[in-house]
């Protein structure tokens, strides 16, 4: 038996230093769930992609930490007066990664390569004239001046381009593509390069020493972008429990995307250092107006009644997030003393408005799915308070592909769900409101809103907007077409390994400035 | 015995095309869009019109169905809707490493287990007997995502030994590739000793009940021979059945042990092609796995007379 036992520890002995020994001291291990989709900026992506590829890529403009849209490769950006000619002058010293120097023509390039529909660039509709706006020409006077001319002004032409899922419309070197214009890889010009990408496994980024960092401190997708570490490698691993397992044993040093359900264990551990950051996404309960019992808008204020927004967010965040019933999300620059009006929770307000509505008890199915918990819970804890008020409330659980099917057909009464993040708060009112008769996944469909949310998309004026979004707000607390929660969290997780990381209102991680000890 | 062989091959054509036909009917009745997966909550009505028309799914089922039919007839399993990376090589990449795991896990669970279960029978009713059921009743019961969780926490964070996420082929480094997959091995063999335990202690009950058995007793015949010699290639035969069906089940894909470990397998690859609505991955995986079932239980059957003569002589 004592010579068996030996035989194993020597048998097993080189396999068991062998993985402490492959990594190297210098590359930061970040979890992620699922593996990206495409390094194409912008061309068949999700969440994980731009996550990623947004640490390769940057574009004209960029995102701030609180959603603005600020330059990143333009020094400086003029506006004509009558907002369709755009001219971008690029920062001096910039490079791509193959080395060379970035210029006007390397604006027109990628520009031109997005707008051909071959591309296949998710955003070539909201600037190919079907969506936002018709990009009818890229001038370049000289090496750094890039002319945009549009056929119709704006307010948001700039926050579209910033888009992370737009691939932050990231300037590329004409090397991305081969002779044939076929995608070879992004030679891009942020402070990562793309390197090895093993599908399923993971995606390798290494720092490139000759960025050109904006100067002062980390802010959104702008500001200094200085990478501390040499690499950084995305391992994909797709559950929750194996991730913090993993954390916990130092086999990755960053859980950017670790669940409020964990936040208690990870906070009490000395190993573990926690930060959480408000984001921009909206998650809450879409109600069909459609309905015909939801059609009265007295049922739908007695939800809205019925249910303790405040109560939902502090469990189901753990406390993290802060109730908010507007489109608008917290951290906005146009979350403002209005944006933070909300229908109190007051289940006796809700038996009134549900009396005055003639409801007799007909049953209200709350759609919702696991593969998120947040939005399961919240249907549940939804239930029970709508039950508690009178209302004889169902939870119908599905998977998320079929919830999302019956989303994009308007094809329910109630919806436990979350909107991914959108950086401006027209977009915000934008992706739910439209007219149901064409777009049966619209949530709002209120002619007078839609009116002004066509005059946010237009005005530039930020006073002027402030006072559209709230009067939105107003009217959207009157109509109750939709009972926003909160404003989803950040939660990350770091090693002892791992110093510096913050997370921010994008919800993406961001590993510049991210140092190892 | 070729004529047997083409004839069970030739029988694994039609099989082949009823399972084409029913996943790809059965995939599209299931609600949900790959579009809309792929583009998410912001995408409009006209890029999800556009994206549909690139995927061939603004096409009618049959048409749909006889175009993808026709490429796979010769060879071509269509591209992944997520990735755009062709079906075939992805399936065969996946299932290289979800079979180094099942099928090394199925010979150590085998090598453990048909022991144990004689034993058990051969020693029936005993403290021996009643711990080896127990046993395997235990690991039959435990859910292998757990029984995973548990050696994941233990042998990766606890003590450290070995690496929790991650994986490495053998090709590459045979040594880190074996550390990463003691854990999912271990696992594996552990959930299936408990069922082919369970099924050669019953087979072995059976066969020490036979006349042959208690004439080979009755002879003088050491006990030890008795079982070795006489029982097991009897009692062996309906385990290696087992085993078939085991081993054609698991190469199907071990999702659960691909996601808890990481592992890059044709499990993990076949449950997010269903999440995503990844139409040509799903119907690619099924297909392969069918034919994979059909071709490891022709591969049982014709080893079966090794353990039973009496077969081929049928």
């Amino acid at each position: 038996m004592r010579r068996a036992a030996l035989a194993l520890t020597l048998f097993a002995a080189p396999w068991i230093v062998g993985p402490a020994a492959a990594q190297s001291p210098g590359t930061l291990r970040v979890s992620i769930n699922a593996d990206i989709r495409t390094n194409d900026p912008g061309v068949n992506r999700d969440g994980n992609t731009d996550g990623v590829m947004m640490h390769v890529l940057e574009g004209l403009v960029g995102l701030t930490e609180n959603g603005d849209v600020a330059p990143l490769l333009a020094a400086r950006i003029d506006v004509s007066d009558d907002g369709k000619t755009y001219t971008f002058t690029l920062r001096d010293g910039v490079t791509f990664h193959n080395g060379q120097p970035l210029t006007s023509a390397d604006v027109a390039w990628t520009w031109k390569r997005y707008l051909d529909p071959a591309t296949k660039w998710r955003c070539q509709s909201e600037f190919g004239g079907k969506g936002l706006t018709r990009i009818e020409a890229v001038e370049t006077p000289d090496a750094r001046t890039a002319v945009f001319r549009i056929d119709k002004p704006t307010a948001i032409f700039l926050s579209v381009m910033a888009r992370p899922d737009c691939g932050g419309s990231a300037i590329l070197h004409k090397d991305s593509v081969d002779a044939d214009g076929k995608w070879k890889g992004p030679i891009a010009t942020g402070p990562f390069k793309f390197g090895e990408w093993k599908r399923s496994e993971f995606i390798e980024l290494e720092r490139f020493a000759g960025y050109a960092s904006l100067p002062g401190p980390r802010d959104g997708y702008v500001g200094g972008k200085k990478a501390e570490v040499e690499r950084v490698r995305f391992l994909v691993i797709p559950d929750p429990a194996a991730t913090k397992a993993a954390l916990l044993a130092g086999s990755i040093d960053v859980w950017a995307d670790a669940s409020a359900e964990d936040l208690p264990e990870l906070k009490r551990r000395s190993d573990i250092t926690v930060d959480t950051a408000p984001t921009m996404s909206v998650s809450g309960f879409l109600l069909q107006t459609r309905d015909p019992v939801l059609q009265d808008v007295r049922v739908r204020r007695a939800i809205a009644h019925a249910i303790d927004t405040a109560e939902i967010a502090t469990g189901i965040t753990q406390g993290t997030a802060q109730p908010n019933a507007s489109m608008v999300p917290v951290p906005s620059s146009y979350y403002s003393k209005v944006q933070a009006q909300r229908l109190a929770a007051d289940p006796a307000a809700a038996k009134k408005l549900l009396a005055e509505a003639g409801y007799r008890g007909q049953t209200i199915k709350i759609l919702a799915n696991k593969r998120y918990g947040a939005m399961y819970d919240a249907a549940v804890l939804a239930q029970a308070m709508m039950q508690q008020a009178g209302i004889t409330a169902e939870l119908e659980v599905l998977e998320w592909a079929t919830q999302l099917d019956r989303y994009l057909k308007g094809d329910y009464q109630m919806m436990s769900f979350s909107y991914s993040a959108r950086l401006d708060a027209a977009l915000n009112y934008e992706m739910m409101s439209g007219p149901k008769a064409t777009q049966p996944r619209k949530v709002w469909d209120n002619p007078e809103a839609l009116k002004l949310l066509g005059e946010a998309m237009v005005v530039a004026d930020r006073s002027r907007r402030q006072a559209i979004f709230d009067r939105l707000h107003t009217m959207f607390l009157a109509d109750v077409p939709m009972l926003v929660l909160y404003n989803g969290v950040d939660i990350a997780a770091s090693g002892k390994r791992a110093k510096g990381y913050k997370g921010w209102a994008a919800g993406q991680p961001r590993l510049w400035g991210v140092s190892l000890q | 015995m070729l004529r047997y062989i083409l004839h069970r091959l030739l029988m694994t054509v039609p099989t082949a095309l009823l399972v084409a036909l029913a996943v790809f009917v059965l995939l599209r009745l299931v609600p949900g869009d790959p579009a809309q997966l792929m583009l998410g909550d912001t995408a409009t009505e006209e890029t999800l019109a556009e994206l549909r028309s690139q995927l061939g799914l603004d096409q009618s089922i049959p048409v749909q169905f006889m175009y993808w039919l026709g490429n796979v007839l010769v060879g071509d399993f269509g591209r992944s809707i997520t990735n755009d990376l062709p079906v075939l090589p992805l399936i065969l990449d996946r299932f290289r490493v979800s079979a180094s795991i099942v099928l090394v896990a199925v010979l150590l669970a085998t090598l453990v287990a048909v022991p144990a279960g004689m034993i058990a029978a051969w020693k029936q009713n005993s403290l021996g007997d009643l711990m080896i059921v127990a046993g395997a009743t235990m690991l039959l019961s435990i859910p292998s995502f757990w029984l995973g969780l548990l050696m994941l926490l233990l042998f990766g964070v606890k003590l450290g030994w070995l690496p929790v996420v991650g994986y490495v082929s053998f090709a590459e480094d045979f040594g880190r590739a074996l550390a990463y997959v003691v854990l999912p091995t271990a696992t594996l063999t552990l959930i299936e000793i408990g069922v082919v335990t369970r099924m050669a202690r019953a087979a072995t009950i059976e066969v020490l009940r036979l006349e042959y058995i208690t004439h080979a007793r009755a002879k003088g015949v050491p006990e030890g021979r008795v079982l070795w010699r006489h029982a097991l290639p009897n009692a062996f035969a309906p385990t290696w059945t087992l085993l078939g069906l085991i081993l054609g089940n698991l190469l199907g894909g071990i999702a659960v042990i691909e996601t808890v470990f990481t592992l890059p397998g044709l499990g993990r690859l076949l449950v997010d092609g269903i999440f995503a609505r990844d139409y040509p991955v799903v119907q690619g995986c099924l297909l392969f796995i069918a034919i994979m079932y059909v071709l490891v239980n022709l591969l049982v059957d014709l080893l079966y007379p090794v353990f039973d003569p009496r077969v081929a002589a049928e």
